[in-house]
């Protein structure tokens, strides 16, 4: 440890010898290092698994039941209310729930501002599917129509000032509904289950209320719908459970991949039935989709970070050659002193321990530089892509991806200018 | 102690080779002062620099008490530098911004040796050379003399057995270069073997051995008695 130390105080002084071309190297690599990795923050966000441990189970089912003739078609992103319900009867899922956002108005008297709020409807399996936490009270008991309510942990601070507000009753768009639930802190990125143009980039909702009781009060999805026929929909308690509107994203659990082949074929016989009813005139087209594969099903995945990402990969390569050509004229120019180190006995491989405090310092000062740099280009991406934002954060698992791409770069750059000073004519160099 | 047989050395470059050494043999004991003269280009710096192992050899073998380095690995060479050999320079090869104190320390450092020991060797080398007052100085704050004494020190730090000194007063006034060859002389009174390249006559007869260096070859080799033998 004391002959590191001293290797240490050795470095620091080559340093001290020509700052100025040591801190160029430091900060082109910083630059380099720093502008990947605020570019590297939204990819990882982006593409991470908020389910890790039950993502191979998670599957959006769709199929083609659609009442008009259409061959080469897609299978629509949602599904009709009747749909829904033929799918859901299949047993085989171990949870299964139906889904839209809609939008409304909060308050907690009438006398109060109404507060515009963004609602998830959907049924009570959706709650175990998506480990969503519950901070008070529980989901509500089954799939019947009640004028009960999960609110955010926030909402219930926004609206109450405090959180435990079970039993509370809230008017949303003017209608009583009674609290039943309160959300922990909880946010899914990205919200895959909402996969659906950029919608899984949002925050989620802030209050979830049952789907027969966003159908009974006429909430329309306020994202993706499809109606097949002149049908009134707005009348969505009499005419949408039966009529051909199509707005709900469906998720099934299976938890075996036999489950998932036996899925399959029931949704191939579901067809087939309603082909040989005369309700689905189109060609079988049905799809499960794993949740990991939704966003690019639906070509949603965002090109920009992903082209971003390869274009800072390649400025950190230049970064990298530029800071290596810069390191390899410090270390040359120190080759007389590398020289006169192994005259006076010093071995290659105690030059290379030299080496690696030269390493460490430079991953010191580099990483410094590189997280300021990547701050600030979090912040002007927040500012470009604001869509993004949600995915900014760090967490450990990103700061030791840095300090070890840190500690990788600083190695390269390190690694052939001092291998090049310590090989070489002993006897040339230390005349030179 | 150092048997050189059959040794040459030759420089290639595209163009032409040049024999810088042609089979030389040579013994040197235990103890001897070898002065090491010759012209300009005949070969005395690349026979020390082989002996230092700072070069290697084209041909014939060179035993270094009695193993040949012939083939050693870097690492091996390296320790047999660190441990048996001190190098003194023309040009003193001191490091600008390391102290006194932290040159002499280099060759122990590599060594693995503790403080308590580095220091010790340090302080008695220092002792040795007449610095100790200056062992925080940089080597810019002292006269070329006192450098090239601060090289010694740092090269008889490690106990070497072999010293070998190149031009090593080849920079310096007459009174500086009187005084570095009375240190070298006491130093090989202490039983270190020390062969010196030098172009001065006067130094040369202060050796107890005197090997000419013409073209490579070794054409003659003068034993003289020790300079305080024959002033006495």
């Amino acid at each position: 440890m004391e002959q590191f130390i001293y290797y240490l105080k050795v470095s620091l002084k080559s340093i001290k010898r020509a700052p100025l071309p040591y801190a160029l190297t430091i900060l082109i690599l910083s630059v380099g290092l720093g502008v990947f990795f605020a570019n590297a923050t939204f990819y990882y966000r982006l593409n991470s698994d908020p389910l890790p441990d039950k993502s191979d189970k998670l599957f959006f089912p769709m199929t083609l039941i659609t009442p008009y003739e259409c061959n080469n078609c897609l299978p629509p992103r949602v599904l009709s209310y009747s749909n829904v319900q033929k799918l859901s009867n299949s047993g085989i899922p171990s949870a299964q729930a139906a889904m839209y956002s809609s939008a409304g108005y909060a308050r907690l008297t009438l006398e109060n501002l109404p507060t515009p709020v963004s609602l998830r409807v959907t049924q009570r399996d959706f709650f175990e599917m998506f480990e969503v936490p519950i901070l008070h009270g529980t989901v509500w008991s089954d799939g019947s129509a009640e004028n009960q309510v999960l609110v955010t942990k926030a909402t219930a601070l926004s609206l109450f000032g405090r959180t435990d507000v079970v039993g509370e009753s809230i008017l949303l768009d003017d209608i009583t509904f009674s609290v039943i639930g309160v959300l922990n802190d909880w946010q899914m990125l990205p919200r895959l289950y909402d996969a659906n143009g950029r919608n899984h980039l949002s925050e989620g909702a802030d209050i979830y209320l049952p789907l027969e009781t966003g159908y009974d009060l006429n909430y329309l999805s306020n994202t993706n719908s499809v109606s097949y026929d002149d049908t009134d929909y707005r009348q969505l308690a009499t005419e949408g459970r039966a009529g051909a509107l199509h707005q709900l994203q469906f998720w099934v659990q299976l938890d075996t991949p036999a489950d998932q082949q036996r899925y399959q074929q029931f949704m191939l016989r579901l067809a087939e039935d309603e082909k040989s009813a005369g309700r689905h005139p189109a060609p079988i087209n049905n799809q499960l989709v794993p949740i990991t594969e939704i966003v690019d099903y639906f070509g949603d995945a965002s090109g920009d970070i992903e082209a971003f990402a390869l274009v800072t990969l390649l400025f950190l390569v230049v970064c990298l050659l530029n800071a290596i050509h810069l390191a390899l004229n410090r270390y040359l120019s120190n080759q007389y002193e590398f020289s006169l180190r192994r005259a006076l006995g010093a071995s290659r491989s105690q030059l290379q321990l030299q080496m690696l405090a030269d390493v460490l310092l430079m991953t010191i000062f580099s990483l410094a530089g590189a997280l300021l740099i990547a701050y600030a280009g979090v912040v002007l991406m927040n500012a470009l892509l604001p869509q993004n934002s949600l995915f900014s954060s760090w967490d450990i698992a990103l700061i030791i991806a840095l300090v070890m791409a840190a500690l990788i770069c600083s190695y390269i750059v390190t690694l052939y200018p001092s291998l090049r000073a310590s090989f070489g004519s002993l006897n040339q160099q230390l005349k030179e | 102690m150092i048997t050189l047989t059959n040794l040459s050395k030759i420089f290639r470059t595209e163009l032409i080779e040049t024999h810088a050494l042609r089979n030389v043999n040579l013994q040197v004991n235990e103890g001897e002062f070898v002065a090491l003269t010759g012209p300009s280009g005949s070969g005395k710096s690349t026979l020390l620099n082989i002996l230092g192992t700072l070069e290697g050899f084209d041909e014939g073998d060179y035993l270094l008490d009695g193993k040949s380095v012939n083939g050693l690995p870097d690492s091996e060479l390296s320790k047999l530098r660190n441990q048996k050999i001190g190098f003194i320079f023309q040009s003193f090869n001191l490091i600008k911004d390391f102290s006194i104190y932290d040159n002499i320390e280099l060759p122990l450092r590599y060594r693995g040796l503790k403080a308590k020991e580095r220091k010790d060797r340090i302080e008695s080398a220092l002792e040795l050379v007449g610095l100790q007052a200056r062992r925080n100085y940089l080597p810019s704050q002292l006269s070329g003399g006192q450098q090239q004494r601060v090289a010694i020190a740092r090269a008889i730090a490690g106990q070497p057995r072999i010293l070998l000194a190149d031009e090593p007063t080849g920079n310096l006034d007459s009174l500086m270069a009187r005084q570095v060859m009375e240190l070298l002389e006491q130093i090989n009174k202490q039983g270190c073997t020390i062969l010196m390249v030098t172009h001065d006559p006067d130094q040369a007869r202060r050796a107890s051995r005197n090997i000419q260096i013409v073209d490579g070859q070794l054409h003659d080799s003068t034993l003289y008695e020790p300079l305080a033998s024959q002033s006495a």
